[in-house]
């Protein structure tokens, strides 16, 4: 999604978020990510302004005040965090460790491939189809891509062939490097 | 991951590297690895010590895991963002405005890496005038505060030497 993303020329507006739209965001958000509940008010505290930013491919970004990327979705897809934020506040997203062999795919924008999920190196947490997971590596503490499981992950380790996880986000692609919105 | 652990506190603080930008761990990945050790290694020693313990373990014990490993193909490599190396310089100029008036065109400070926006305001309110960003990287300040600029210009911003802010005299618009 954010492989050839541009800070440039990919962005085309930056917006003041109404409240009321704030509040579905935040609600959605707590839908989506219920580990989330309790640090919530940290992450986007209720009085604090928002900002969006929209880019090509209609992707939208939520900047806080400060300027600082939060969470990011495409369309009316689901809002996923950005990995800033997520190495922050690990716990919220389900995780799917891919094997060591993968993580150089991965870190060039490859989609993870169901091997790599069901190899000895890697570890999987139940997720249904089309959620958001955070994708980590063997032997490392961080997350290295955000992404959308494209098959429930009793397929995966059944067809095992394939795009497992699709990649939406990873270290070091156009989001990644994209500095504060002032 | 099932919630927030409660032995953590939350939000944790990631060390990022300074030269990839990434997990200090994901540093071995990146295509300009010895410039992150370096980096490591004057920033942040103590990390250091543990990377270089690691390779050694992995160069040791690396035969046998090799084998258990699935290997891949393709190439997974990724590839440095070449970095366009424009010389870091700032150039200063006069330029006519009207008959008796002129004002000052300053260029190249986005090679610092520097706001231009940031820096007009900055300018005007320094110096009392109208300063806006009228180009890509180029900056006009009304009036001729040329010679001023060589102090302000690395008080504000230190990064800059004075000897790398150069003088084009006057020009025309």
């Amino acid at each position: 999604m954010f492989k050839k993303f541009d800070e440039k020329d990919s962005i085309s507006g930056v917006q003041q978020l109404k409240s009321s739209v704030q509040k579905g965001i935040r609600s959605k958000l707590l839908e989506l990510y219920p580990h989330l509940e309790s640090y919530i008010d940290q992450i986007i505290p209720k009085k604090d302004s928002f900002r969006i930013v929209k880019c090509h491919d209609h992707i939208e970004i939520m900047v806080n005040s400060a300027g600082e990327l939060l969470f990011f979705h495409q369309r009316e897809g689901p809002w996923m965090p950005t990995l800033k934020l997520l190495h922050k506040y690990p716990f919220f997203l389900p995780i799917q460790q891919v094997d060591k062999g993968a993580i150089r795919f991965v870190l060039s924008g490859a989609n993870i491939m169901c091997p790599g999920l069901t190899s000895p190196g890697a570890q999987m947490t139940a997720a249904a189809k089309g959620t958001v997971v955070a994708v980590m590596a063997e032997g490392k503490q961080h997350a290295l891509a955000v992404g959308m499981t494209s098959l429930s992950t009793d397929d995966i380790a059944k067809i095992n062939k394939g795009v497992g996880v699709e990649n939406c986000h990873y270290l070091n692609d156009g989001l990644w490097q994209m500095k504060a919105v002032k | 991951m099932s919630g927030p652990k409660a032995d953590f506190v939350y939000p944790l603080r990631v060390q990022y590297c300074g030269n990839c930008s990434l997990p200090i761990e994901y540093c071995e990945y990146y295509p300009e690895y010895e410039k992150c050790k370096h980096w490591l290694e004057r920033n942040l020693p103590t990390e250091f010590e543990k990377v270089k313990l690691e390779d050694a373990a992995a160069d040791s014990g690396g035969g046998e895991d090799e084998k258990k490993r699935q290997k891949r193909g393709g190439k997974g490599m990724l590839k440095t963002k070449k970095k366009e190396d424009v010389p870091k310089l700032v150039t200063v100029s006069r330029a006519p405005r009207g008959k008796k008036k002129s004002v000052t065109v300053v260029t190249g400070l986005s090679t610092f890496d520097i706001d231009l926006k940031v820096a007009a305001k900055f300018f005007g309110s320094k110096f009392a005038c109208g300063s806006s960003v009228t180009g890509d990287d180029e900056i006009v300040i009304q009036g001729d505060v040329k010679d001023d600029l060589y102090d302000v210009i690395p008080e504000k911003w230190p990064q800059i030497d004075e000897d790398s802010i150069d003088d084009l005299g006057d020009q025309k618009r």
